[in-house]
Formats: C-alpha cells, sequence, structure tokens
C-alpha cells in the first residue's frame, strides 16, 4: 500500500509538470495593454463619417447594409496618463471615437480590428446612447441584443436617449474628460435635482423587455463638446420601440408620482406673495393604491415629502409664522400638483404607456386580476382614472428665520 | 476491510461534505431553473420546500446507513438484495455518481471558458481540474475531509459578502406578490430545483466513515440545511435584484446579479471574480466527492484497489463530460440527473429501509 | 598497555605520530621516585586545571613509593571531579582527542582520564534571527549544557525530562529530546525517539540535519518541524505537549511537532495583550497570503482578465504598462527574480553596508526600471508589496518556502489566469491536509475543526479564556490551570 502510494505521488508530479510545460501556451493571453478598452457606445441612424467613406472607396469588398452606425469611445491611453500627472489640460485627448456603420453591431465592432491595432473589448463598457430617431424604428430587442447577450459587457451598463445625434454625446470640448465618464458622473447628482431619473442598466431593461412593460430612458442631448440631462424618453412596452420624449417639467411630473426622487428644488410662485419661491425636498415617498370595484380599477397616488424652504424673494421681511409656512406648503403642494398632472396627462393619455409602476402596483395588490389585464396593460392603463394628493411638510427654513 | 479505522471522519466534517457536494452548480442557475417552473416570485419557497424534502430524504438514507454500521451502499446492498439484484442498484449508484461528476466538470468548463479563458480549449481546463482533484482523492477520504472543512467556511463568508453587496440593488417589489397565484406555481417549482439538491446520498457512503455513525442523521440534516440557507438566500438576492422576468433569458443568473452592481472605491468594484472563486471551489469539491464515491463503489463492487480505480476511471469522466454538445444538452443532462436522483434517493433507500427493518424483526 | 611508562609512552607516541597537537608531558611524582606523564590536547583540555590540580598536586606527592597506589592517586591527590579509568590506550586516546588528559604512571596498568575539557562557549545573547521588542533576550548557544541549563532555569524542574542520544556514526555528537512528562504524549516521545534513533548518518552538523532526517515528508515546501533560538518559545512549546529536540554545537532548537498556524505565530503574541496580539496574527496571515498571491493575481489581471478589475485600475494599468515590451509574466519573474538577489546580496554583506545595498537596489534600480520603460510601476508596487509581506512572516524557514512557493502560482498564472491560481490554491491546500507532522494535522487547528484550540489560532484569546492545552497534541494532561 505504502510503495503504491508513493509511486502514484511520482506519476502526479510528473504528470503535472508535464501538463503545465505543455500548457505554458496560455490559449487566453491577451495583456490588457494590447486590448482597446471601449467605455461608451453611441448607436444612431446610418450616417457614414466621411473617414468611412473614404476607406469605403479605397476599400474592396465593402457591401454590407448601411442599417445604423456605431460609435466606440476608446480610452485613450496615453493621455489619460498624462491627464493623471498634471493638472492642465494634455495636448491629446483621452478618448479616442471610432464610428462604423453597417448591419450588425458585433459585426461593426469586430470591423474596427481591421482599422485599430488593439481589439477593443467591453468589459469596462459604462453607458449605451442611443438616437432616438433610431429607436423609433427599431425595438430595444434588436438594439441591445448583442449588449444583453456579450459575455463581456457587464449588466450595469447604464442606456440613454440622445434626441441629437447619439455620438455628439460622446464628444467633449476639454481634453481630459472622457465623454462616457461624464455621463455617468452626471447621473450621479440624482441627490441635488429632480430633473435626473434613476440609472435605467440593462439588467433592468431585460426585465422590462421581458415582461412587455413600458418604461423610460434618460435623455441626453448634446451641443459643442457640452451635454445636458434633459427629460426622457418613453419606451412602448408592446413594441419596445421609442414613443415619445418627456421634457423636464414631464418628467419631474413622473419621477414625482413614482415617489423615487431623492432630491432636488422644487420652484413655483408663492400665492400669498407672488414671489418666486424655492422648496428643497429632503426626503419624498409616494404610495399607490389600488382599488377594484368589479372589473374596474382605479388608483390614488399619495405623496408625501418633507423639505425646506431654501430661497424665498419675497420682499416684506417678516417672520416665517405657521401661517406663512402653511401658504408655502400650499403653493408648492399645488405646483406638485400641476407638474404630476402634466406628466401624467402625457404617459397616460398621449403616450399611453405606464412608466410610473402602476402596472406593478396592481400585480402586487390584485395578482388575479392582474394575470388578466397583463396581456394590454398599457391600453388598459390609459383608461383607469388615477387621483393623487400630496402631503408637504416644511421642516426647517435654512438658517434664516425671516421670509 | 476498506474502512480502516485510520481513515474516520467527525460528525462536522460529515456534515460538510454533505453541504459541500450539494452546493455546485445549482448556485449560478437555481434561480433560473426554479424561476422558468414556477414563473412567480415565489420560487424562494419552492426552494424551501425543496430543501425540506431534501432533508427528509437524507434522514432516511442516514437511519438506513445507520443501521448498517461501518458499511457502505454497495456493501449492504449485496447483503439485503442478494448478490445480483443488490450489485445492480449498486451499479447504478456508481454509473449516477459518474455521470454527476461528468455534469459538474462540464459546468465548471462552460462557466470558466465563458468568464474567465475564453478560448482556452475545454480539455485543457478539465484534465488541469481532473488532476488536482486526483492528487488529493489519493490522500484518501479524511484529507478530502479536511480540505472541504477549509472551503466551506471560505464559500460562505465569501458568498455571504458577495449577496450582502447585492443589497444595492435589491428591490423588495420583484419579491412581491406572495403567493399571488396560489400554491400550485410553487409546488411546480419544487421539482427542478431537485437537481440542487441531489447530493444528498452521499450520506450513504459517509455513515461508513463516521467515527459516531449513530450522529449520521445529525449531520445530513445540518449539512443540508446549510445548503438550503444559502439557497434561499441566492434564490431571494437573484429574484429580489433582476425580478423573474429578468431572471428568465439569462443562463447564470447569480453570476448576473453579481455583474449587475458595482462599488467603486472598494478595492474590487467588481465581485465575480470572488463569486468564481468560491464557485470553481465548490465544484471541485462537489466533483470530488462525487468521484470519490463513484470509484470507492466501484473498487467495493469489484473487489479491486481504490487507487487503481482513481486512475482508470479518469478518461471515463472525461468522455462523460465531453458528451453533451451545448449548454442546452447540458442543462438537459442536468434534468436527467435530477430526476434520476429522485428514484435514486427518494424511492430505493425508502425501499431498502423497510427491508432493513423487515429482516431485523423477523430475525429478532 | 603494561605497567612499564617507557614503553607505554613509546606506544603512544606512536599512536600520535599524526596528531601533532597531543602534548605528552612527563614528570616525577614529588619525590617518591616514580615517575609518571600525562597526555592532553593542547587547546582542548583545560591547561588551569591541568597545571592547578593535576600537576601541582602530584608532583608535590610526598608519601614513600609503596603508598602510592591507585586509589591513593584518585582519592587524595587529584581534586578533580570527573574520572574514569582506561585499560588501554586505545581506549583513551578518543577521550583525549575530546579534550580529556590521561594519566600514565609507572608502575600502573591502567591509566586515568581526567575530564579536563574546556569548551569556549559563547555567552547568552540575544537571538539574531527571531528579534523580538518584548521578551526575554537570551538565546541558545552552541553548547549543549548551556542550553539544557537554560530551559532547567525556568522552573518546570520536577517533570521536565532530558533523553540524550548520541547522533552521528563517526563524529558522535550529542543530542537531547526535552519534554515534559506529565504533559507530552507518550507516544508522541516515543515516535521522535524512534526517528531520532533512525537517523543513520556519519556526521550532524546542525540541527537542519536532524530536522530533514526526521521529518514526514521530504517532498514539502512547508517546514514540518520548527526550529528556533529562543528558549521562550521551546517552554511555550514543551508546556503545550509539544517535543524539543537540541543538539550540541548549535544554537537552533527543534520543535514537533508543528502546524501551519504555528509558522505564523510569534511569542510576542502572547507577551502583548490579547488585542494586539489578534490584531498582530490577522495581519500576518493576511500578509502570508500577499506574499503568496499578489505576483500572480497581478498576472492573471493583467494578461487574462482586464474585466475583473475597476475601469479607473484598467485605465491606469494600461497608461503604466504602454511601451512595456515584456508580457506580465515575464516582467514578473524579472522583478522578482530581482528583489531576491538584492535579498541573498544584503544577508550576506557586513552590516554597514548591508541597508545601504537595499536602498540602492529597491530604489534606484525599481526607479530606474521604471524610467527605462523595461517594468510597469504598478508591478513595482506588486513586488514591493510582496516582499514586505513575506518579511513580516516570523519564521524565517516559513517565510522562504512562502517567498519560494510564489513563483509556482505565477506560472499556474501564465497558463490558466484566475483558474490557475484557484486551482493552484486548491492544490496547495490539498497538500497541507494530507501532511501531517509527527501524527499531527499539519493544517489543525484550523482543520478538522477543533474549536477549543481556534482560541489560540486566528485569535489569540484572552489569557484566562485559553485554559486547555492544544486537543490536537493529545496531551496527557488537558488543563493549564489549578482548578
Amino acid at each position: 500500500m505504502k510503495i503504491t502510494f508513493n509511486r502514484t505521488k511520482y506519476l502526479l508530479i510528473g504528470l503535472c509538470t508535464c501538463s503545465l510545460l505543455i500548457q505554458t501556451g496560455c490559449w487566453s493571453k491577451d495583456e490588457i495593454e494590447e486590448l482597446s478598452i471601449y467605455v461608451g457606445v453611441a448607436l444612431d441612424q446610418a450616417k457614414e463619417t466621411k473617414l468611412e467613406a473614404k476607406l469605403g472607396k479605397l476599400a474592396v469588398n465593402a457591401n454590407d447594409r448601411k442599417l445604423l452606425s456605431v460609435t466606440l469611445q476608446i480610452v485613450n491611453k496615453q493621455s489619460e496618463e498624462k491627464g493623471g500627472n498634471s493638472a492642465g489640460d494634455p495636448a491629446t485627448k483621452a478618448y479616442l471615437n471610432v464610428s462604423e456603420t453597417g448591419d450588425s453591431i458585433i459585426d461593426m465592432i469586430r470591423q474596427l480590428s481591421t482599422r485599430m491595432e488593439r481589439p477593443a473589448i467591453g468589459h469596462h463598457l459604462k453607458v449605451i446612447v442611443i438616437n432616438e430617431q433610431l429607436a423609433r424604428h427599431k425595438s430595444m430587442y434588436q438594439l441591445l441584443d448583442f449588449f444583453l447577450r456579450d459575455n463581456d459587457i457587464r449588466p450595469n451598463c447604464v442606456v440613454m436617449m440622445s434626441s441629437g445625434l447619439a455620438k455628439h454625446t460622446l464628444e467633449a470640448k476639454g481634453n481630459s474628460i472622457v465623454p462616457a465618464f461624464r455621463l455617468m458622473g452626471m447621473l450621479e447628482n440624482r441627490y441635488r435635482t429632480l430633473k435626473i431619473m434613476p440609472r435605467m442598466t440593462l439588467y433592468k431593461l431585460e426585465k422590462h423587455m421581458h415582461a412587455e412593460s413600458s418604461y423610460m430612458l434618460q435623455n441626453v442631448v448634446a451641443a459643442e463638446g457640452e451635454v445636458k440631462l434633459s427629460g426622457a424618453a418613453v419606451i412602448k412596452g408592446k413594441t419596445q420601440k421609442f414613443r415619445g420624449l418627456l421634457n423636464e417639467e414631464e418628467l419631474l411630473g413622473v419621477i414625482l408620482l413614482s415617489g423615487e426622487a431623492e432630491g432636488g428644488i422644487i420652484k413655483c410662485v408663492n400665492e400669498k406673495t407672488n414671489e418666486m419661491i424655492a422648496y428643497e425636498l429632503k426626503a419624498m415617498n409616494s404610495e399607490i393604491y389600488t382599488s377594484v370595484d368589479g372589473d374596474n380599477v382605479s388608483f390614488d397616488v399619495k405623496m408625501k415629502s418633507e423639505g425646506r424652504i431654501i430661497e424665498d424673494w419675497s420682499e416684506n421681511s417678516g417672520p416665517i409664522d405657521d401661517a406663512y409656512r402653511a401658504g408655502v406648503e400650499q403653493s408648492v403642494e399645488r405646483e406638485i400638483m400641476r407638474l404630476a398632472k402634466q406628466g401624467l396627462d402625457k404617459i397616460q393619455k398621449e403616450y399611453k404607456a405606464d412608466v410610473v409602476g402602476f402596472g406593478t402596483r396592481l400585480s402586487i395588490e390584485q395578482p388575479k386580476l392582474w394575470q388578466k389585464v397583463k396581456k394590454n396593460w398599457d391600453q388598459a392603463f390609459s383608461r383607469i382614472p388615477i387621483t393623487y394628493s400630496v402631503e408637504l411638510t416644511i421642516t426647517e427654513t435654512g438658517t434664516e428665520k425671516s421670509q | 476491510m476498506i474502512n480502516n479505522n485510520t481513515d474516520q471522519i467527525t460528525t462536522a466534517q460529515a456534515a460538510v461534505i454533505v453541504s459541500n457536494f450539494l452546493l455546485g452548480t445549482g448556485v449560478l442557475t437555481l434561480p433560473r431553473v426554479a424561476a422558468e417552473a414556477a414563473g412567480t416570485p415565489d420560487v424562494w419557497l419552492s426552494v424551501l420546500i425543496g430543501g425540506m424534502i431534501a432533508i427528509a430524504a437524507g434522514i432516511i438514507m442516514a437511519v438506513l446507513s445507520k443501521s448498517h454500521p461501518g458499511l457502505t451502499v454497495f456493501q449492504y446492498n449485496k447483503s439485503l438484495l442478494g448478490k445480483w439484484i443488490g450489485g445492480l442498484i449498486s451499479a447504478a449508484f456508481i454509473i449516477y455518481f459518474f455521470m454527476l461528476a461528468g455534469y459538474q466538470v462540464r459546468a465548471l468548463t462552460e462557466v470558466t471558458s465563458l468568464f474567465l479563458l475564453e478560448g482556452t480549449p475545454s480539455w485543457a481546463i478539465i484534465i488541469a481540474f481532473m488532476w488536482v482533484s486526483l492528487y488529493l482523492m489519493t490522500g484518501g477520504l479524511n484529507p478530502i475531509a479536511r480540505l472541504f472543512e477549509i472551503i466551506l467556511p471560505l464559500t460562505i463568508v465569501i458568498y455571504l459578502f458577495v449577496m450582502f453587496m447585492g443589497f444595492s440593488i435589491f428591490e423588495l417589489d420583484n419579491l412581491r406578490p406572495v403567493l399571488g397565484q396560489g400554491f400550485m406555481p410553487v409546488l411546480a417549482g419544487v421539482k427542478p430545483t431537485a437537481l440542487s439538491f441531489i447530493g444528498v446520498e452521499i450520506i450513504l457512503i459517509l455513515t461508513a466513515f463516521m467515527k459516531q455513525p449513530a450522529k449520521s442523521v445529525k449531520a445530513v440534516v445540518y449539512g443540508t440545511a446549510i445548503t438550503v440557507i444559502l439557497y434561499l438566500i441566492t434564490v431571494i438576492m437573484v429574484i429580489g435584484a433582476l425580478s423573474v422576468d429578468g431572471v428568465l433569458t439569462r443562463t447564470w443568473p447569480t453570476l448576473d446579479l453579481v455583474r449587475s452592481f458595482e462599488l467603486p472605491g472598494l478595492i474590487f468594484e467588481r465581485f465575480e471574480s470572488l463569486l468564481l472563486v468560491i464557485w470553481i471551489m465548490q465544484i471541485y469539491s462537489s466533483y470530488t466527492i462525487s468521484y470519490y464515491a463513484a470509484s470507492l463503489g466501484l473498487s467495493q463492487l469489484l473487489n479491486i484497489n481504490l487507487t487503481s480505480c482513481l486512475f482508470a476511471l479518469l478518461p471515463v469522466v472525461y468522455i462523460i463530460s465531453n458528451i453533451p454538445k451545448n449548454l442546452d444538452v447540458l442543462f438537459a443532462f442536468g434534468d436527467l440527473l435530477g430526476n434520476t436522483a429522485i428514484y435514486l434517493v427518494g424511492c430505493i433507500p425508502f425501499a431498502l429501509l423497510l427491508l432493513t427493518k423487515w429482516k431485523k424483526g423477523s430475525r429478532g | 598497555m603494561n605497567d612499564n611508562l617507557l614503553e607505554n609512552l613509546s606506544l603512544i607516541q606512536e599512536k600520535t605520530k599524526y596528531y601533532s597537537d597531543v602534548v605528552v608531558r612527563p614528570f616525577a611524582l614529588g619525590d617518591s621516585g616514580k615517575a609518571g606523564a600525562i597526555i592532553f590536547v593542547n587547546g582542548l583540555a583545560d591547561r588551569e586545571l591541568i597545571d592547578q590540580h593535576i600537576l601541582k598536586a602530584l608532583m608535590s606527592i610526598h608519601v614513600d613509593q609503596a603508598s602510592i597506589t591507585k586509589n591513593y592517586i584518585k582519592n587524595q591527590v587529584l581534586s578533580v571531579s570527573q574520572l574514569t579509568e582506561a585499560s588501554s590506550i586505545d581506549e583513551f586516546i578518543p577521550k583525549v582527542l575530546l579534550g580529556s588528559t590521561a594519566l600514565v604512571i609507572d608502575g600502573f596498568s591502567e591509566a586515568l582520564v581526567i575530564g579536563t575539557a574546556k569548551v569556549k562557549s559563547r555567552n547568552i545573547e540575544e537571538p539574531i534571527s527571531e528579534a523580538l521588542v518584548r521578551g526575554p533576550r537570551a538565546g541558545f548557544n552552541e553548547t549543549l549544557s548551556d542550553n539544557t541549563a537554560l530551559l532547567r532555569r525556568h522552573g518546570e524542574n520536577a517533570s521536565l525530562a532530558f533523553m540524550s542520544i548520541q547522533v552521528g556514526e563517526r563524529a558522535k555528537k550529542d543530542l537531547i529530546i526535552a519534554y515534559i512528562m506529565d504533559i507530552a504524549d507518550p507516544d508522541l516521545v516515543e515516535e521522535v525517539r524512534r526517528r531520532v534513533l533512525k537517523i543513520d548518518i556519519d556526521n550532524v552538523m546542525e540541527s537542519g540535519y536532524v530536522e530533514q532526517l526526521i521529518e514526514d515528508n521530504y517532498l514539502s515546501p512547508f517546514p514540518q518541524v520548527q526550529s528556533t533560538e529562543r528558549p521562550d518559545r521551546v517552554i511555550a512549546a514543551l508546556m503545550e505537549g509539544r517535543v524539543a529536540i537540541l543538539l550540541d554545537g548549535t544554537p537552533f532548537a527543534l520543535i514537533a511537532p508543528v502546524t501551519f498556524s504555528m509558522l505564523l505565530q510569534s511569542p510576542e503574541d502572547y507577551y502583548e495583550r490579547w488585542m494586539a496580539g489578534t490584531l498582530l496574527r490577522l495581519l500576518r496571515f493576511f500578509a502570508a497570503l500577499i506574499s503568496l498571491l499578489t505576483p500572480a493575481m497581478y498576472v492573471s489581471f493583467i494578461s487574462f482578465h482586464p474585466g475583473l478589475i475597476p475601469t479607473k485600475l484598467a485605465i491606469s494599468i494600461v497608461g503604466a504598462r504602454v511601451g512595456v515590451p515584456f508580457t506580465s509574466l515575464v516582467e514578473a519573474l524579472i522583478m522578482e527574480v530581482a528583489i531576491e538577489i538584492l535579498r541573498e546580496a544584503g544577508l550576506r554583506l557586513p552590516k554597514p553596508i548591508g541597508p545601504a545595498m537595499g536602498i540602492v537596489g529597491g530604489l534606484i534600480i525599481g526607479e530606474a526600471a521604471v524610467q527605462a520603460g523595461i517594468v510597469s510601476p504598478i508591478l513595482v508596487i506588486v513586488v514591493a508589496i510582496t516582499a514586505i509581506s513575506s518579511f513580516a512572516i516570523p519564521q524565517y524557514s516559513a517565510g522562504i518556502s512562502l517567498r519560494m512557493l510564489r513563483f509556482v502560482p505565477m506560472f499556474c498564472a501564465a497558463a490558466f489566469g484566475m483558474y490557475g491560481v484557484i486551482l493552484f490554491f486548491l492544490m496547495l491546500c490539498a497538500h497541507v491536509v494530507k501532511l501531517k507532522s509527527f501524527g499531527v494535522p499539519y493544517a489543525s487547528p484550523a482543520v478538522p475543526y477543533r474549536l477549543s484550540d481556534w482560541k489560540d489560532f486566528f485569535f489569540r484569546m484572552p489569557m484566562f479564556m485559553m485554559k486547555q492545552r492544544p486537543e490536537m497534541l493529545h496531551t496527557k494532561n488537558q488543563k493549564r490551570k489549578r482548578n
């Protein structure tokens, strides 16, 4: 027994060494600096860049269908390194945008390998920006399939919509900015303003796509290398196509209704003084109550918020008493009601898309009924009466005690 | 004769082996498998019920083995059912364990080549893995048990840590409504979770090696309970973060959960490497014990040296692992194993137990 | 030997022809008329003793020839404690060569062998290889009797047993197996004795020989016997129920059995308060892990898994590695080997130059290599962290094991990335759990689970909680306290 055991050991060691020696082939090896890390993708309608057109003319056998353009944002390491060292703007841009036009997204990304020395990898993809015109014709199923399927791309990549050319949102004026990171950073600012919606990531999209439910995507517009988050794009559940935009106020209303506000300013005119007053929302939640009467469903949304007066333009500097406070509360409440109505009207009546989550609520409270209406929920939703109310508390008035 | 006194394991070690054997491929696929069958967020209930059933089956098997102290299922089969029928059942168990080993290896290859080593040929992945496992197995059951004792706490700590990090994207609404469509979907989800709980049958073999065979029930209950808890956490976190609809289309939902969040500022930021590390260790332990069980069975059935069994059967497992042509076939293979397990683990031990009691009764 | 002095002397001279350091000094026994001679080795025998207590006493005898008997000389003349008789020249010559003095007297057919060996022993100094901030400053020296005295002096006298065995075929050396009779497991003592007796080698230079000849598995990278030059460490081990082996001629005592966790413990863990002790211990476990796996992780992340590291880090690594002409494995190997060479060179240099050389090597070569674009700055950090971590391991031999081992996962990582590292880790664990040191599983107390031993494992629990001796050693007396 002892002898066989020892023999086993030798055999084992020998074989392990052999296999290690053979295996120094390192099949999957790919040094990190030999790769291009792309952090942003913009999907646009097919439009070749000048460079592409020239290359296309010179190239042999370039007869892809031109369905859409993909722009990859690749982090340019040279400048990133320099950018880290010196405070000023480096000489070259921190990123490199390359565009391809064709029909398959992965094919276009791979096509870039014929134009660049380093192949692109998607492990660090942070943001996908889709042009709204493209999304009007192509469904999310088609546009995002590759991103969901690819094993490199992480499901926490954020998807946004651009009402202009998507690739412009991935451009920046300064040389030290990586536009994809800038977009991500802007989404972090939700605690400062109510005009940014919660990030819509691939894994959340997957859920909506599979459940055929409607949802919003953050809209971003770009001009001269600057970007701005403005409003939201509504995607219809059934078709998974772009339905329409919500402007900033409508988005604000929808965010308030869904209770997803984290912090930000609501400004309105104080009815008593007729001057501008700004309310800083510090905490907020909203409850959707479902009531069913036979087959008639109705919703009641109760919004609650706490906050403070952060700016007041009224000139007669009296002390803030309960009456004044109540007045302000009322004015802000009225403003919130107005915003909510505006948002709700748009999504319910015009777009007929439940992006607030009434359906989720119904499915939780009335699972049986939900099974019946699930199929055509967006249609049903447009006919359901929805009431809403606000309860606002001003907890403080900042460091000023007067109006 | 094989169960010499030096190679005995403690009760804790038996529990750890059961736990490690159970935690395997299921960790990554369970949420999808269960959600597919149940279709409601109540799958965690299915898992709970599945776990209870597994514990019950485990208790039956433990009691059965306890009444044949010092003998493995392959040995007392013969005395209970005679040489031929007993041998046949033993052979069924052996083949089953082999298939299981092959399945584990194949699942490992799939995940590794998808997330870690794209482009590396699967034979290289498998062979390196099998050698490392063989090195351990030549030491006997005791080193196996000790290694498992290292792996399990590591797994639990890291796994809970990773899952806890997932709280950042957890939404309670995804788990509601509870029992919205009654109890039927829950029951429908129970059977598919069976595959995740196959492995309790190892107690049929372990009891023979235990210092205190009387405590085998305790071992199997504790061992399975740990797994049930981990599976519950998995299902709750994955469904809670990705929702039932989001899970259905994902091949490895638990990995997707971990890939779905980033916590910048922490050294790791991305936690799938941690998850993959412990998962590979778990597959290693599952594979090792099922391969060891199969080899042990074969050596006891045919009365040959265990070490030569361990070596001789490597190619067999390698071939088994290469049979499934693609992932779907692999998962179907897994389902087949699960279904087989229901008969092998559920029915046969129960029959054997009755037979044992009857024989004892007639003797006394 | 006959009773004729002159014949004897010529015989002796014949025998010691090739030993130029042997001195034969004839003399007369006072005024008795008898003659004698002493034979000793110059330098080994104590001249003072010979002059004062042998020659002086013998030369001043004032009795007549008849009354000079052997017993008279033994009992009334020589005032020395160690005295034996030898009946042949061949019998006493080896003893003389070890420092004894032989006395042959005309008319006696036996020689008296007087123990005059004087060993020049080093003072008891602070051990260099195991420096502590707090703790006794005493270390073993090269003299066995001094070392046993150090242990004896510690107090546990009644049951502290020293079992003496001679090892080495040609150069016989004294070896002592020390244990505490009513604590140590008799089976363990017997096993140690059996293994020591089996030592079959012509010369045992140092306790390292003994270590290698009694260890369980010579293929293992881990030390299976602990060596230390601290008496307090030995005492502590004896009190736990372990066995110590002391060898003449070396300050390094051996402790067996040893477990993996012991290699990461330092006596200071116990001398400091328990919180500090615990933290230091956790730190060392962490350091061990870092020193083992960091370079491998670097290789696997750089070469295989760019997706598993944070985006910002990935980008800065890319920036740092641009222009580096080597693959990560080669790059890491270059630096790791360089730092090993530096360490080795620094060790051998005279003390005042050593640190300077370390600074020159570490800083300047590292900086220059980065400047020249041969390696990336990130790698320099990785290598530095690895090196520092490996020095945080209190046991020199364990440190060597880890430093040696860390090259293996680097190759695994180069072949399989993180998968390779995991397989290496599993392989290492498999090896450790299979390994035994004198019957005690090397991985204990981690596995198999012995909860009571865990009080002194990752954590060093407060003293009042550690009432039990380690369970894994199967001691005769489990309790550390009276109650």
